[in-house]
């Protein structure tokens, strides 16, 4: 399970390790007293290879927008080892961190609130720039900056003489398409896109994503694709990771794990996303998963999933599975397909 | 923006701007307004009733003309005696023909109008009010913002910090809170001198407590926003996010509190100055006229009457302004679809 | 199956009076729903659809807004006629509606079971503790196990799939004749989703409930309904049997969505098809197809006059102008 050391595969762009995120959960008014964790995320690797897009999937409370997050290092990770670029971001000092996040952007999932509503969008695009060049990484004149915003607007389809206006003044399309070109600004290698589409209407989402495709091309970025809609995910990533109850339970190719799922709950999962297209759904088999999306809050000595699965047996109550490599990229954590060690 | 449109649909509190704003430029243009000065004292025109039409000679002539009589009444006559005719003449020539001399300048004193009367001294109400209004407005729109620069900072610095600064922060105002702020002004004054300046200070030192509370809670409720996050992953540092991108978006809260604090701030004045700790004489705010009005409510209603009603107006018209921009900068109003 | 028609509504328009204008969220909608049927109303934000459905209820906040046309025939009586006191009937006990987010439509501080007797008691005379016997029923038949327990929980106690149930059970306790599902799902997980369509399905067949299913969702109206209504700017521009508007869509906003929604079953990493421009202002909208902005072939009839609607048979109906001159599949 242990691979070759980062700093020699040169195509690894990130490199997750046994990250975990905690929350404590506090009691008390005066004395606070931890009673115990929120795990939302429990112990993830992966690496996504330059140029390719990994799409995380699962659903509420899995734990995918907090990876994210801890990747952008807005949480600190409880554990664990984040490699951007054969350096871990987690040990990294203030002004190096600084320089680290130059190159991994981020976009979010509500566009009304991922705007400040008091800023003009020239500001807010340029604000990336405008603090750089004040830490002097980037050497910069302000009408540099000024046309650098306006080039941004154009290539997110937006009209450069929008600069002066505000957020509240645009669709939620365009301000998605503000935020892309926002992130674009440092001209990044990666880029976090939490739930880009979801908060969209239908055929604004074919737009932005037909968008951020383009411009995976042109630029050639690297993205961490964050959805809970898997038909989007199946679209628009080449490698896909299942997560579950802060875990991965799968993780293989797009095309790979649409054809092959290994993990029950891929296969609930897969079953459950509804097709537009009648005579399929009529005929379609499903597999319904019995209870809810429990919390994350206990620490689990067997299989997250033992709950809901239907193929359980007694190992997986004792034992967690790791996820173990099955086929040639394609990754599982499940017993029904190995032992336990 | 739409905000300034729903405010002018509130027809009270465009009223109440209206107000607001003539009361503003009466004060700022007081020096150049064609009204007598407000600490000339002329001690013959003591208590002068108001009066639209008659000057104040006239009232003079008419006030000795009634005394006269009701003395000669009391002896049983109708009619005035030589004496008293006399007298009278004499005031009439007076009335013509004395000067006095103010500022350099010789006027005929007794042609001059009151229109809303004179008080024990002499001294003309009306101008003494719109002067009154200078000092009470200064220290209304100057104490607030004091207060809103205290509140802003700290509220804004608790909010965003949390943890020990804010905990501290928030037991002082806590304990603040429970102290008779008014003990504390009047210690203050004591002390370090009954000037405008330290009245401005020491009010301002009372009031920041509840700013510093709600801008405080905006800041919590804001700082995990997206935009907020997406402003840190930019690499924004801590003071930019508080200064540039928090406290921008309070400014809601701060503009209504400002306008519903000023009233409270001239309120607060008045109060002193009635007790006595407020402006110094010659200068005269709202509330020392007051003061001095209500000794003579009696006999000299115009001089209770006449700066309680400006000064009541404009703390409605501040009040209604006050409500309606908080209407209309709230989004989520009764209004709304 | 009987195909008696329960509900009629005839050129419905509701209009809204805002700050900058005359909002025509509703724009003249017509469809029927007979016995067994279930209907999905699709559509994008701001669409209208949940504007419709309101107004089938009358549950139009009335300062802003207003129905200003058209009819509701509910068994051939029409609602917008109604007394207080029939509405009271018809509302919760006849029409059933479920929303979309549970949280906000239970109240907070009411218990499942004040919630549920409550309703039993007042539409179906029921004494109280029968009304508490038919509740935990009802919650037993939507899948909440230990009905018993958990009916004197309070909502917060309960997770989102498990709240939607309770709403499910709530509208269906009265037994009523329509059940409309204001976007049920859309705020919910999809394995949880999925549990939820089933029992809507199952219920729906079990009692002979007629459904309205609104939604943005193609896939949920592909498995769950067999009639659609597309509706785009207060309109319905395409309606028909699900398996006919699937199989050939005539307008081309239709076609737009179908194609513009990547599905799970077909493996392209192309570009998706998307509709170019941006949904439609419902201020002030002129008379013409609301569509034409964003439409590839749009003509210049389309910018003059609201399209008339063209029958292709077996209730497949259309409202565009290339399909009108000819009928039959125009051009694309």
């Amino acid at each position: 399970m242990e691979e070759a050391p980062v700093a020699s595969d040169n195509n690894i762009l990130l490199d997750v390790r046994g990250l975990k995120v905690h929350f404590p959960i506090e009691k008390g008014v005066i004395l606070k007293k931890i009673v115990g964790h929120i795990r939302a995320v429990d112990g993830v690797d992966f690496e996504i290879r330059r140029g390719e897009t990994l799409g995380l999937v699962g659903e509420s409370g899995c734990g995918k927008s907090t990876t994210a997050r801890a990747i952008a290092q807005l949480y600190e990770p409880t554990a664990g080892e984040i490699y951007f670029e054969g350096k871990d971001l987690c040990k990294l000092n203030k002004g190096d961190l600084l320089e680290a996040r130059m190159h991994m952007q981020m976009i979010f999932q509500d566009p009304y609130a991922s705007l400040n509503p008091r800023m003009t969008i020239g500001d807010i695009i340029a604000e990336p720039l405008q603090i750089y060049r004040g830490r002097g990484f980037l050497q910069v004149s302000s009408s540099d900056i000024r046309k650098r915003v306006e080039d941004l607007l154009e290539k997110v389809g937006l009209s450069r003489y929008f600069v002066n206006r505000f957020p509240h003044e645009f669709s939620g399309g365009q301000k998605q398409r503000i935020g892309i070109a926002r992130a674009l600004a440092l001209n990044p290698k990666l880029i976090l896109a939490d739930e880009p589409v979801s908060a969209l209407d239908v055929s604004i989402q074919s737009q932005i994503l037909n968008l951020l495709h383009d411009l995976q091309e042109e630029f050639g970025l690297t993205y961490l694709f964050i959805a809970h809609d898997l038909a989007v995910i199946h679209h628009i990533s080449t490698r896909v990771a299942v997560m579950y109850l802060g875990v991965i339970v799968e993780i293989a190719g797009s095309a790979v794990l649409y054809d092959d799922p290994l993990h029950p709950y891929t296969k609930a999962l897969l079953s459950a996303v509804p097709i537009p297209d009648p005579e399929v759904e009529r005929t379609r088999k499903r597999i319904i998963l019995e209870g809810d999306v429990p919390s994350p809050d206990r620490e689990r000595h067997g299989c997250y999933f033992y709950d809901r699965c239907s193929q359980r047996m007694d190992i997986c109550s004792t034992n967690i599975p790791h996820l173990t490599e099955m086929k040639p990229d394609h990754r599982v954590a499940c017993f029904l397909y190995f032992k336990p060690s | 923006m739409d905000a300034w449109r729903r405010l002018k649909k509130n027809r009270m509190a465009i009223f109440g701007m209206a107000l607001v704003i003539f009361y503003s430029l009466l004060s700022l243009l007081a020096a150049i307004l064609p009204i007598h000065s407000f600490k000339h004292q002329v001690l013959d025109h003591q208590y002068l009733p108001p009066s639209l039409t008659k000057t104040a000679g006239e009232l003079l002539y008419e006030r000795q003309e009634n005394t006269s009589m009701d003395a000669a009444k009391n002896e049983g006559r109708n009619e005035l005696n030589e004496k008293e005719k006399e007298e009278l003449s004499v005031l009439k020539q007076r009335i013509e023909n004395e000067t006095m001399v103010f500022d350099g300048k010789t006027v005929k004193v007794h042609q001059k109008r009151y229109f809303l009367g004179t008080d024990a001294l002499g001294r003309d109400l009306l101008a003494r009010i719109i002067y009154g209004g200078q000092v009470s407005i200064s220290i209304g729109l100057v104490g607030t913002l004091t207060a809103v620069l205290i509140g802003l900072i700290i509220g804004a610095m608790a909010g965003y910090l949390g943890r020990s600064f804010d905990y501290i922060a928030m037991r002082i105002v806590d304990i603040m809170y429970g102290l008779p702020y008014m003990l504390l002004v009047i210690i203050f004054m004591a002390i370090f001198g009954r000037n405008v300046i330290n009245l401005f200070l020491c009010l301002a030192l009372v009031s920041w407590l509840t700013l510093a509370r709600v801008v405080r809670g905006q800041i919590i409720s804001l700082k995990n926003s997206e935009f907020v996050q997406a402003a840190r992953v930019v690499g924004a540092s801590t003071g930019r996010i508080v200064f540039r991108h928090l406290v921008p978006n309070t400014l809601g809260v701060v503009v209504v509190f400002t306008t519903l604090q000023i009233p409270s701030f001239i309120l607060m004045e008045s109060f002193l100055s009635y007790l006595g700790l407020g402006v110094q004489a010659p200068l005269a705010s709202w509330g020392s006229l007051v003061r001095d009005g209500v000794d003579g409510m009696k006999s000299y209603p115009w001089l209770l009457f006449f700066p309680g009603l400006t000064m009541t107006v404009f703390l409605f018209s501040m009040n209604f302004l006050g409500d309606g921009l908080r209407d209309a900068l709230d989004p989520q109003s009764k209004n709304r679809l | 199956m009987q195909n008696q028609e329960i509900l009629r509504v005839e050129n419905l328009k509701t209009y809204f009076n805002t700050d900058d204008g005359i909002v025509k969220a509703v724009d003249g909608v017509s469809f029927t729903l007979n016995q067994g049927e279930t209907l999905g109303i699709v559509g994008e934000s701001g669409c209208g659809k949940s504007v419709m459905n309101l107004s089938v209820m009358r549950l139009i906040p009335s300062p802003p807004g207003k129905i200003t046309g058209g009819d509701i025939f509910f068994h051939g009586k029409s609602v917008l006629a109604m007394s207080e006191d029939e509405l009271r009937d018809l509302r919760g006990n006849k029409i059933s509606m479920i929303f979309q987010d549970p949280m906000t439509s239970l109240n907070p501080f009411l218990r499942i079971s004040t919630q549920l007797v409550e309703t039993l008691q007042l539409h179906q005379g029921l004494s109280k503790s029968e009304a508490r016997e038919k509740a935990i029923q009802m919650l037993r038949m939507v899948g909440i196990p230990t009905p018993e327990k958990r009916i004197d929980a309070y909502p917060h106690q309960f997770s989102g799939g498990m709240r939607q149930r309770a709403m499910i059970a709530m509208a269906l306790s009265c037994n009523p004749e329509i059940l409309i599902a204001d976007e049920p799902t859309t705020a919910l997980d999809v394995t949880i989703q999925a549990q939820i369509l089933e029992i809507i399905k199952d219920l729906t067949v079990k009692l002979n409930t007629a459904v309205i299913l609104i939604t943005h969702d193609l896939g949920v109206v592909s498995g769950l309904c067999n009639k659609i209504c597309v509706m785009y700017a207060g309109r319905i521009v395409e309606r028909g049997s699900t398996a006919d508007l699937f199989r050939d869509p005539k307008h081309p906003y239709t076609r737009g969505l179908i194609r513009s929604v990547p599905r799970l079953d077909k493996t392209s990493h192309e570009r998706l098809y998307s509709i170019p421009g941006t949904p439609p202002n419902l201020i002030n909208v002129p008379e013409c197809c609301p569509f034409h902005p964003r439409c590839e072939h749009t003509m210049d009839i389309c910018c003059g006059k609201f399209p008339e609607e063209t029958d292709f048979g077996n209730e497949h109906r259309t409202s565009c102008w290339l399909c009108s001159d000819g009928g039959g599949s125009g051009g694309v």
